[in-house]
């Protein structure tokens, strides 16, 4: 699923540590897994490269076998609509959209993640509503105005829309920070009830260790990044 | 059609600050416009005023004077012509048909104009178009009257009322033809020019009117005037018309050289020509401000989209990380700004319309600038156009900076 071998990454040239230098991760598909590290280690940054916003420096970086850093940029946008769902740490959502909206977004820059959402729905609209209901979402809220819904209802939204039209990849990027325990903990399970339906891969980011049980494996970005020094 | 959406409901989720720029915009566009109608109607109306006069002769001051104080009934002509000249000019060969005109009395501060029957036949105003009676006739009496349509709107004048006309410019004349009232017996269809605005009585009426104010005792009877005979001893202008245009360069060299008498042949087309020139430097000032208003318009705009810009980082890396490319949001900034200036000149033509309906009767009243309330001109357009490009153009500085934005913050921004 996600193969990184000798990955480094500088955002300066003459930067003489490397923000990220792994040697090797491998990632299976269908995995749940856990990657933590204190503010400052890398962890956006290597999200970043995950999901082709920046490119290795040098290394190998490849997703579904597919090698990120030789795809043009458009292709690299390409390959992450397709394949790539995100979810923001908090204010993830679109304030004029509906939740309804929020969720197809996605579906409306790409036209296979779009054919792929249409499979287990008719509309859109209705899969949307599905993603939704299956994350616990009172239907009624479904069509409201986004701003009046809470924290929590408003992360199952943004993880309604990373799980529309089963992305292979599922990355969560410090999604719980703004939970308290009981809603980070339902929020959680839900993450991996749609992940294991839809058989993705699910990268959860986040400082916060206490998680780290729930995971069926645990990465801690400092200790890879320093079996390499 | 998602951007389009998006753009849509963005827009309308910072609707306070979105409308108050798209308000900018079409006040400025309305300004623009209305600028650019008062122009070309004020041009129009200006050079509507007089047609299918090949000379107008007055006595000897500058081109314009003659042709302010005798068409426009600006100014007053100093010096008249005397009846003989006017009567050797009137037997030149080539001369069709010629018009006296005697100013200089008033009536409630409308002008008082002397003139012959020619004047209803002859006299052409915009496209050659003739006077045309609304009610009545011409003037086949010494005491009769023919009022312009604004002179009898404004007093409220109708057919078969007797009016007296005062010696001089302005209602606060003291010398008022007391003994000479005149009866209303035609008034005229409005014109957009100077002779709504006018009375016109019959030449000898002039003469009669004046004559008899010099008796101071009024101790002896007068003749009770009947029909149009008598002549005036002078006219303050005359109009010409000839067989053929080509006349009017021999005649009107003849006529500025006519020993008897010092006096000055325009034609009307020139001299007006000439006027609307020395006006235009004051035109080109007004459509250069209102451009420059429109430029600041759009400064404007992108400046509310360059501010937006900095608060919707967060949305523009959503748009990203759902798949959007950098073009969508490039495409998505320049739609916005597109709909902003769309909907400005949309609002701003209605504006434009408004005001041209509120401002018209007063422009016609004031300054004798008859609008026109017709579909936009191709040149008006073209303005639009011009500032829909603009709009456009600007908003690609913002766009272009969603562009690279998107790139370099990515998903990795934490606000």
């Amino acid at each position: 699923m996600i193969n990184i071998k000798q990955l480094s990454f500088t955002w300066q040239k003459q930067q003489i540590n490397p923000t990220i230098a792994i040697t090797s991760l491998e990632i299976a598909k269908g995995e749940h897994v856990f990657l933590h590290g204190p503010s400052g280690c890398g962890k956006s940054t290597l999200l970043s490269l995950l999901a082709g916003i920046n490119r290795p420096t040098s290394g190998q970086l490849s997703i579904l076998g597919c090698e990120l850093g030789q795809l043009s940029k458009s292709k690299c946008d390409k390959f992450r609509a397709e394949h790539i769902g995100y979810i923001f740490q908090n204010f993830n959502l679109l304030p004029y959209l509906s939740p309804i909206d929020n969720v197809t977004l996605g579906c409306q820059f790409s036209k296979p993640r779009q054919i792929k959402a249409l499979i287990n729905s008719p509309t859109l609209n209705q899969e949307a509503s599905r993603l939704l209901n299956a994350l616990g979402l009172d239907e009624q809220l479904h069509q409201q105005n986004v701003a009046s819904l809470s924290i929590g209802q408003q992360q199952r939204v943004a993880a309604a829309r990373a799980f529309i039209g089963s992305p292979e990849l599922i990355i969560a990027d410090e999604p719980t920070s703004a939970l308290d325990a009981n809603n980070r903990q339902s929020f959680i399970n839900l993450l991996f009830a749609q992940a294991n339906e839809v058989n993705s891969t699910l990268l959860f980011v986040s400082h916060d260790t206490s998680l780290q049980p729930l995971f069926n494996r645990n990465i801690d970005l400092v200790s890879l990044q320093e079996q390499d020094k | 059609m998602i951007l389009l959406k998006l753009a849509i409901s963005s827009l309308y989720n910072r609707r306070a600050s979105a409308f108050l720029t798209l308000f900018t915009i079409a006040v400025s566009v309305m300004l623009l416009l209305s600028i650019e109608r008062v122009r070309v109607d004020a041009k129009s109306s200006f050079s509507n005023t007089i047609s299918g006069t090949d000379l107008i002769v007055g006595a000897r001051t500058g081109d314009i004077q003659l042709l302010l104080s005798s068409v426009f009934r600006i100014g007053h002509a100093n010096n008249g012509v005397s009846w003989q000249s006017y009567q050797y000019i009137k037997q030149q060969r080539g001369v069709n048909w010629t018009i006296p005109l005697s100013l200089g009395d008033s009536h409630k501060g409308q002008a008082v104009l002397g003139t012959s029957a020619d004047y209803f036949q002859h006299y052409k105003f915009a496209k050659k178009q003739q006077l045309r009676f609304s009610q009545g006739r011409a003037f086949a009496h010494l005491n009769e009257v023919v009022l312009g349509a604004q002179v009898a709107a404004k007093l409220g004048y109708s057919l078969g009322d007797s009016i007296i006309i005062s010696h001089g410019m302005g209602n606060t004349s003291f010398h008022h033809h007391n003994d000479n009232p005149f009866t209303v017996v035609g008034i005229l269809d409005a014109t957009g020019t100077p002779v709504d605005k006018t009375l016109h009585i019959p030449l000898a009426a002039i003469e009669q009117i004046h004559s008899t104010n010099h008796h101071t005792g009024h101790e002896h009877e007068h003749e009770k005037p009947t029909d149009l005979i008598g002549n005036p001893k002078q006219i303050t202008a005359f109009l010409i018309g000839f067989d053929s245009p080509l006349y009017t360069l021999q005649v009107r060299r003849n006529i500025n050289q006519f020993k008897n008498e010092a006096l000055l042949a325009i034609m009307p087309g020139v001299t007006l020509r000439e006027l609307w020139e020395m006006l235009t430097i004051v035109e080109k000032i007004l459509l250069l401000f209102s451009m420059v208003v429109v430029l600041v318009s759009l400064l404007g705009m992108l400046t509310t989209l360059l501010a937006s810009l900095n608060q919707r980082r967060r949305e523009l890396a959503i748009l990203r990380s759902v798949g959007a490319r950098p073009w969508h949001l490039f495409a998505l900034i320049s739609i916005e700004s597109l709909l902003i200036t769309f909907l400005g000149c949309l609002v701003g033509c209605g504006l434009f319309y408004l005001l041209m309906a509120l401002a018209a009767g007063y422009l016609q009243s004031h300054a004798g600038i008859t609008i026109i309330i017709a579909m936009l001109s191709s040149y008006e357009l073209m303005l639009i156009g011009a500032i829909m490009a603009a709009g456009f153009i600007v908003g690609l500085i913002p766009a272009t900076r969603a562009y690279f934005y998107s790139l370099s913050d990515g998903m990795s921004i934490k606000i």
